[in-house]
């Protein structure tokens, strides 16, 4: 991976009447990297995707890859390769023809598209599904020759539209695992669009995340998750709960009558409203030692998940409760009902500070 | 984003290339694209509009005002047809309509055997002109009719047998939307129904005759207009029973008092247009009730309802192909009623007036070319329209164009014809009585119709595979010729026989428009019959059927036979 970037967005901006679906929105993508755009659906990502894909015109702002201002340059004198949600595969032609189908534009002689055809479906592990047509493939199968199609002529840039979103979840699981693995082996610049956090967390390089046309949070996906930078990056990757509170003191909240000790916080000063954060599996109910942030809890409701328990807590004063989850090693030891009333700690390096009320 | 709200905004655009984003391929679709929006303007949108300047000129060409109203509805004579045709076709709507929903619901919601045998047979007198039935009432109840006594004295020169010509040939047309209409059943409404304990009256009052009111709505709206606008059967059977269609063909041809039909065509206009509009405001409904989770309905076993159905749909087919073996039959009767032997005399053509064989030849070359140009232009336009990116506001004004023919009567359209195309001072002046003009016209006339017929077919298939190509540097073209024409061919072949058909059997648009060297085969039908050779026209008619059942038989074998040999992908 070279650290010159690939692709570069400056300042996209995109309007569709009055409404504003992108807001001045800047990004570079490195060579080789995998990056998923991440949101709920009306966030921008899909409008995102079809500007660098040249479907859609930006209001303003400029896009260039590999040092090529493409800003205005028309579809089909870009370099990608696209997969869209629904795949669209040609149904009249077989898995070969529509592999082959933009390498007959690049001049390729017979024989050669052939060689390239049966060396792509090796690739996606499809080998021997020549002629067989896009009816009689599994959902899983067209996803793959839709991606044998798009990697073809070998773009410099991938593009994928909530490829996996049409799949039944095992299968989307393990067709996971196969594109990362395959992006990796072939090197090729990708970017995912995608509102399954769970899906960019396990593939991309960098996530982006957006909210109402705006990039929230760019960054490795151990960076959006263990550091938010806003709320909405905390609730919607991963979960996420919420106290509001106000700034009593130097790395002092009070929440609800329970003072809270959390990590200094640059940007706040005494008496701002704020807003205090703590993932559901970071809850502790184990307090030996630290004395910090203890509080008396509830046990609302227990909910059996498998691997853990997640049950939600009344915390003294606090109206709104919170989850949290209990691995099933430490359950057995702690042995929680419904009902119960229990000493829980929020410890204070696992609590995110925000700004504002909530 | 289209190319108009870009350029709009030029100030931030400084780095765009002038030509915008588009690649060459995609401007010279454009320009197809435009090039058929001047077609149709030509074609549709300029005559309509001269007809409306007419009827509001004198014989001078000087603005009147509505002076030409004010004198039509102050003869009496001709007010009468307003009334008489109000009656025609407001009678022939309720028989029509009832009829249709009885038969598409023997069809679709009962158990009784042969449907699809009984299907064919209801679906015939589509593929004959509208001058068959009447010309066959004739021998049936007309004067020397063989079942005169039947109407105990009445006549069949008038209302009587305008009701019943129109009746049979508008019947297809209801019996297929009804069909649609009744097609879309969901059993979970009727199980609960069942489960409630909803008595089967009371289930077909709320469950059925609901889901079924906006076909009905529609259907009736349809028949009411094709029986006002048609003059056919008013023509032969009408008598001296005058109605708003024949009146502007007796004035236009009779009288040659084109300022006065163009008057009686405005008005004539006004009931297609409210159907018009009806039927766009009812699709926008009809829509919102279908769900894709609907679980199709199959009809309980019910004895007495299934042998009253089937009863009824032996009476229906029984009088269809009587009355089309009535025409044939009198088609092959030597000299009816002198000289019964059969023979094939009436069918000697260049024996009479009416243009001959000749008629016969130009009606193939006209079906022919229609079908070929016709299908060819309005399914790469739809498709243009469909597929194509940005353009909005080129595709929305296309679709308003594509639209307008439906909601003008042939007869209209024909008339139109005459006042843009036959003025002196009109550079296309040149094909006024050529095969050219009755080409034009009869695709401008039959456009709706094809238009959403390939726009539905175009709209059901994935709208990214243009974005696929693009991004695989494939010229949009070579994808319309390798994906969506193949992927469309069973609807192209629909365009195709729709067109064939109705250019085959249409009267009331060419009957304007054809000159000596280019008779056709439906218009020396009402020839020859006006000028009392009534067995040739029956025999010309029954030729017209026949050549149209060839064309039907030929576009199944093509549907499939060769379609299902090349259309082996859409198989699991």
């Amino acid at each position: 991976m070279s650290n010159k970037a690939y692709l570069e967005l400056n300042n996209i901006d995109q309007m569709f009447g009055t409404y504003q679906a992108l807001k001045n929105v800047s990004l570079n993508i490195k060579e080789g990297e995998f990056v998923c755009f991440l949101g709920p659906s009306g966030c921008g990502k899909t409008s995102l995707l079809r500007i660098i894909a040249g479907l859609d015109t930006p209001t303003s702002g400029s896009i260039l890859q590999a040092g090529k201002d493409i800003t205005y340059a028309p579809v089909n004198h870009r370099d990608f390769g696209i997969v869209f949600q629904s795949y669209a595969l040609f149904p009249n032609l077989t898995v070969a023809d529509n592999i082959a189908y933009g390498l007959v534009s690049k001049k390729f002689s017979a024989n050669d598209r052939r060689v390239r055809v049966t060396e792509l479906l090796a690739t996606v592990g499809m080998s021997g599904s020549e002629g067989r047509y896009p009816a009689q493939l599994s959902g899983g199968q067209q996803q793959r020759v839709a991606l044998a199609r798009a990697l073809a002529t070998s773009p410099g840039l991938l593009l994928l539209d909530e490829p996996l979103s049409a799949l039944d979840a095992r299968v989307r699981a393990h067709l996971r695992q196969e594109i990362k693995q395959l992006q990796e082996k072939l090197g090729v610049t990708t970017i995912m669009v995608t509102h399954d956090q769970e899906e960019a967390l396990t593939m991309a390089d960098q996530i982006v995340v957006m909210n109402q046309g705006v990039i929230e949070q760019i960054g490795t996906p151990q960076d959006v998750y263990a550091k938010p930078n806003t709320p909405f990056v905390a609730e919607f990757v991963g979960e996420m709960n919420f106290l509001s509170a106000e700034v009593s003191g130097v790395g002092v909240m009070q929440s609800a009558g329970l003072t809270l000790r959390c990590d200094q916080s640059s940007h706040l000063t005494i008496g701002d409203p704020a807003q205090l954060a703590i993932r559901p599996e970071d809850v502790r109910f184990q307090t030996e030692g630290e004395e910090d942030n203890k509080m008396n809890a509830k046990v609302l409701h227990l909910e059996f998940l498998g691997s853990r328990m997640r049950a939600l807590l009344e915390l003294e004063n606090h109206e709104r409760p919170i989850l949290a989850d209990i691995s099933m090693n430490e359950m057995a030891e702690l042995n929680l009902i419904q009902g119960q009333s229990v000493v829980c700690q929020l410890p204070h390096d696992r609590l995110h500070v925000f700004g504002g009320k909530a | 984003m289209s190319g108009f709200s870009v350029t709009s905004r030029s100030s931030s655009k400084a780095g765009q290339p002038w030509y915008g984003r588009r690649g060459f391929d995609e401007w010279s679709l454009g320009a197809i694209l435009t090039l058929g929006i001047i077609g149709l303007f030509i074609c549709v949108v300029l005559p309509i509009y001269t007809l409306l300047s007419k009827s509001v000129e004198n014989k001078d060409g000087d603005f009147i005002g509505l002076a030409n109203f004010v004198q039509f509805f102050e003869t009496p004579s001709l007010f009468s047809s307003i009334s008489n045709s109000l009656f025609i076709a407001l009678l022939s709507t309720v028989i029509v309509t009832s009829l249709a929903f009885l038969t598409a619901y023997g069809i679709s919601r009962t158990r009784i055997p042969f449907k699809g045998l009984f299907r064919i047979v209801l679906v015939l007198p589509i593929l004959a002109p509208s001058l068959l039935p009447a010309i066959s009432l004739v021998y049936l109840f007309g004067n020397q009719g063989i079942l005169k006594d039947v109407l105990m004295g009445a006549s069949i020169y008038g209302p009587i047998g305008i009701v019943i010509g129109s009746c049979f040939w508008t019947f297809p047309h209801a019996l297929m939307i009804m069909l649609t209409a009744l097609a879309n059943t969901d059993a979970r409404l009727y199980e609960s129904a069942e489960v409630l304990g909803a008595s089967p009256m009371r289930t077909f009052f709320t469950i059925t005759l609901p889901a079924a009111k906006y076909g009905i709505i529609s259907v009736a709206f349809v028949v009411f207009t094709l029986v006002i606008t048609d003059f056919g059967v008013p023509k032969v059977i009408g008598g001296q029973f005058n109605v708003l269609a024949t009146d502007i063909y007796k004035q236009v041809i009779g009288q040659q008092n084109f300022e006065m039909g163009a008057t009686v065509s405005m008005i004539l206009l006004l009931p297609a247009i409210l159907t018009f509009i009806t039927d766009r405001w009812l699709q926008r409904r009809q829509s919102a009730l279908l769900t894709s989770r609907a679980v199709p309905w199959t009809p309980p076993i019910r004895k007495v309802v299934d042998k009253a159905f089937f009863a009824l749909m032996i009476v229906v087919c029984v009088v269809i192909l009587g009355v089309i073996a009535m025409a044939v039959y009198a088609s092959l009767v030597t000299f009816w009623p002198y000289n019964q032997t059969l023979s094939f005399k009436n069918y000697n053509f260049d024996l009479m007036d009416g243009g001959g064989w000749d008629s016969y030849w130009n009606s193939i070359q006209l079906a022919t070319y229609t079908a070929l140009i016709g299908t060819g232009f309005i399914f790469f336009q739809s498709y243009l329209v469909e597929k194509l990116a940005g353009f909005k506001l080129l595709k929305w004004f296309f679709h308003l164009f594509a639209i307008l023919p439906l909601a003008v009567p042939g007869l209209v359209l024909g008339l139109a014809y005459i006042f843009f195309f036959n003025a002196p001072n009109n550079p296309l002046n040149g094909i006024y009585g050529t095969m050219t003009i009755l080409v034009v016209c009869t695709i401008s006339h039959f456009y709706t119709v094809c238009h959403l017929t390939a726009t539905t077919a175009l709209k059901q298939i994935d709208s990214e595979f243009e974005s696929v190509s693009a991004s695989l540097k494939v010229p949009q073209i070579v994808t319309f010729w390798r994906v969506s024409l193949p992927v469309c061919m069973p609807a192209v072949l629909d365009i195709a026989s729709y067109l064939f058909v109705n250019a085959m059997t249409t009267v009331s648009a060419v009957v304007f428009l054809y000159s000596y060297n280019t008779s056709l085969a439906s218009v020396a039908v009402l020839n020859m019959d006006d000028a009392g050779d009534i067995a040739p026209a029956a025999a010309m008619a029954v030729m017209i059927m026949l050549t149209c059942m060839v064309a039907r038989l030929v576009h199944w074998l093509l549907g499939n036979v060769i379609l299902k040999h090349t259309q082996h992908w859409r198989q699991r």
